[in-house]
C-alpha cells in the first residue's frame, strides 16, 4: 500500500469540507470506518469528489479491497449494467436511497454503504488489482483498466518530480478524482500537499472563487475547456495571489488561449504544465512547462521521469514505458482474476520526436475524440446510435475535438432523433453535435466504410 | 418587456431540455444538462438574444434562472414577471 503509506506519512495532511469548513486530518480520516485490513472483495465507489467519497476511498484503500472509482454522475443505467456484470460486495453511491439486493450500512455517522445481501465470491479478484477506472466517462460499454497500488504510485513518483507542490499549499479538489488524471491530483498532493479541500462548486460560480479567496488555493487543474471559461470569465486578466501553478490535461489548448495563458504566467509568476496522459498509463507520460505554450506546433514535452517513448518503425504509433502501465482492462467479472502487465502501453497516437528533443502527436490510430478532455471512442458512439436506430448504419467523425459528426445515409432518419440519442445516452448537449445527410457511405476496396476519405472530407469543410 | 415565455425558451434550447422544465428555481447543476460546460451556452445565447454582454461576474452569480432573470435588469433586458 505504497500510496497509502505515503499519504499517512504526510502528517500534517488536512481535508477541508468547503460546504462546512470542518476540517479532519489524515490522520483521522484514512481509519475513520474500523475495517478489517484483511478483508476483500469489491466496492464501487461512486465518486462525487466530496469528503465522505474521499474518506471511502481512503478507509478501502487501506484493506485488500479492489475499488472501482466511477462517476456519481453516470447515467443510471449505466451503473445498472456495472452492476450486474461484476456484482460488487459493497456500493458507495450517496445519489441514492437503495439498491435493488443491497442493505445500507451505517458504517460511521457520515458513512453508508450498501452492502450485498447474499454476497458470494463468484471470482478472486487479483490481489495486484487495486483501483479500477473507466477509460471513458460516458460511453455505453463499459471497460475497466485495471491499476495497481504500484502502478500508481510509480507515476506519482514520476509526476513530484517535477510539480511543484509544497508542504503548505491548498489544493481545490475541481477535477473528479474517477477520471486518472484527478485522481494524480489527489494522491501526489496528499503525498506532499498541506490541505484538500473538497468543494462541489466549480469556476462557474461566484462561491468557487469566494472559497479561492477563503483557503487561498495554490492550484488550479483542468481540461481544456476550463482554460477556455477562464479565458471568459476574465481571469488571465488579474493576480490571484495564492496560486502558484496550473495543470492541464485532455488535449490541445487553442493558440490564442495559449499566448494568453504564457502571458498571465509571465506577468504574474506563475507556472503551467502541460501534461499527457491516459488511464492505461496510470497517470502522465509526457509534461511541458510554461515555455512550451510559445512553441509554434503543440507538443507533448518530455516523458515524465522512469518513464520514456518509442516509436513504432511500422505505425509511427507513440510507445510509452514505465512501470505504471496498467494491467489490462476487465469488460466482464472473470477479467478481474488476471492481472498482465505488458512491456509498452499502445498510446493509440502517433506521434513524432522534434529535433528539440521534444515529442509530439501527429494523428490517432485508434478512433478516439476528445470532447471537453473526455475520451470519446467513435465505434462506441457508433455502436450506440446503431442500436437506438433500429440497425440504421450511421457514421461518426471527430470535427476537429469539437463536435461529433454523424453522417447518415437514410433520409428517412430525422437528424434531431440522433442529437436526441446522443444526448439522453451520452450527456452531450446537441450543440457538439452535427448531423449530415450523405447519399451513400464510401467504400475502400475491402468493402468496408472508407473512414480515411470520408474524415479528410471533413477536414476540408471545416 | 420581454416575455416569460421566449426567456425560458431561450435557455431550454441552449441546454437541449424540454421548456416545462425550466421555471424560476431551476438551479446551475441540478441537472445533468446545466453544467460548467453549458453554463456558457446560455450566456452566450442569451447575449446574442438581447444584445448585451454580460460582466463576469454577474455570469458567475447566475446561479437559478430566477437570478438570471434579475441580473439582466442591470442590462436593461426586462422579462415580464
Amino acid at each position: 500500500m505504497k500510496i497509502l503509506e505515503n499519504v499517512i506519512a504526510n502528517k500534517n495532511l488536512l481535508f477541508t469540507d468547503a460546504s462546512t469548513g470542518a476540517t479532519t486530518p489524515v490522520g483521522t480520516l484514512y481509519r475513520s470506518l474500523g475495517l478489517n485490513p484483511v478483508e476483500k472483495g469489491l466496492i464501487f465507489l461512486y465518486n462525487d469528489n466530496q469528503v465522505p467519497s474521499i474518506e471511502v476511498l481512503l478507509n478501502f484503500y487501506g484493506t485488500a479491497h479492489a475499488i472501482a472509482v466511477l462517476g456519481q454522475k453516470l447515467h443510471p443505467e449505466f451503473k445498472e449494467r456495472l452492476e450486474a456484470e461484476y456484482r460488487p460486495k459493497y456500493i458507495f453511491d450517496s445519489s441514492r436511497d437503495e439498491v435493488q439486493g443491497y442493505l445500507l450500512k451505517e458504517f460511521s455517522e457520515t458513512v453508508k454503504i450498501f452492502a450485498k445481501e447474499d454476497y458470494q465470491p463468484d471470482v478472486t479478484i487479483h490481489p495486484d488489482i487495486k483501483i479500477l477506472l473507466s477509460t471513458s466517462g460516458t460511453t455505453g460499454v463499459p471497460k475497466l483498466v485495471k491499476l495497481s497500488d504500484e502502478n500508481l504510485y510509480q507515476n506519482a513518483v514520476s509526476i513530484l518530480q517535477y510539480m511543484p507542490i509544497l508542504g503548505t499549499d491548498v489544493v481545490p479538489l475541481n477535477v473528479p478524482i474517477n477520471f486518472v488524471y484527478g485522481f494524480s491530483i489527489f494522491t501526489t498532493n496528499c503525498m506532499r500537499a498541506g490541505r484538500i479541500v473538497c468543494t462541489d462548486k466549480d469556476i462557474m460560480q461566484k462561491a468557487f472563487w469566494d472559497e479561492m479567496e477563503e483557503y487561498g488555493y495554490s492550484t488550479l487543474g483542468g481540461v481544456p475547456y476550463l482554460y477556455e471559461n477562464l479565458n471568459r470569465i476574465g481571469f488571465f486578466r488579474k493576480d490571484s495571489s495564492s496560486l502558484r501553478y496550473m495543470t492541464h490535461t485532455g488535449g490541445v489548448i487553442n493558440a490564442e488561449l495559449r499566448k494568453t495563458i504564457f502571458n498571465y504566467c509571465h506577468e504574474f509568476e506563475k507556472q503551467f504544465f502541460a501534461q499527457y496522459g491516459q488511464t492505461e498509463a496510470g497517470g502522465r507520460m509526457a509534461y511541458l512547462t510554461t515555455d512550451g505554450l510559445l512553441e509554434e506546433e503543440t507538443s507533448i514535452g518530455t516523458p515524465v521521469h522512469g518513464g520514456s517513448f518509442r516509436i513504432d518503425p511500422e505505425t509511427d504509433e507513440l510507445l510509452f514505458l514505465h512501470s505504471s502501465i496498467s494491467g489490462g482492462y476487465a469488460n466482464r467479472l472473470e477479467d478481474l482474476s488476471t492481472y498482465e502487465q505488458p512491456k509498452v502501453l499502445h498510446t493509440g497516437d502517433t506521434g513524432k520526436r522534434g529535433q528539440n528533443g521534444l515529442y509530439y502527436i501527429t494523428g490517432r490510430i485508434k478512433r478516439i475524440m476528445k470532447l471537453f478532455g473526455i475520451r470519446l471512442n467513435l465505434d462506441e458512439v457508433e455502436f450506440i446510435l446503431k442500436n437506438e436506430l433500429e440497425g440504421n448504419t450511421v457514421v461518426c467523425l471527430n470535427g476537429n475535438d469539437k463536435k461529433i459528426i454523424v453522417l447518415y445515409d437514410n433520409i428517412h432518419i430525422d437528424p434531431q432523433t440522433i442529437t436526441e440519442i446522443i444526448k439522453n445516452k451520452l450527456r452531450i448537449n446537441p450543440q457538439y453535435v452535427r448531423t449530415e445527410h450523405i447519399e451513400s457511405f464510401p467504400l475502400s476496396q475491402n468493402g468496408k466504410i472508407n473512414y480515411p476519405l470520408l474524415q479528410n472530407l471533413q477536414h476540408e469543410n471545416i | 418587456m420581454h416575455t416569460t415565455d421566449e426567456f425560458y425558451e431561450i435557455i431550454a434550447s441552449a441546454i437541449a431540455v424540454k421548456k416545462e422544465l425550466v421555471d424560476e428555481n431551476l438551479t446551475y447543476q441540478e441537472i445533468p444538462e446545466w453544467d460548467s460546460m453549458s453554463h456558457l451556452l446560455i450566456v452566450e445565447a442569451l447575449e446574442q438574444f438581447y444584445q448585451v454582454k454580460f460582466d463576469f461576474n454577474d455570469i458567475l452569480e447566475m446561479g437559478t434562472v430566477g437570478k438570471i432573470r434579475e441580473k439582466m435588469k442591470k442590462y436593461d433586458v426586462l422579462v415580464e414577471n
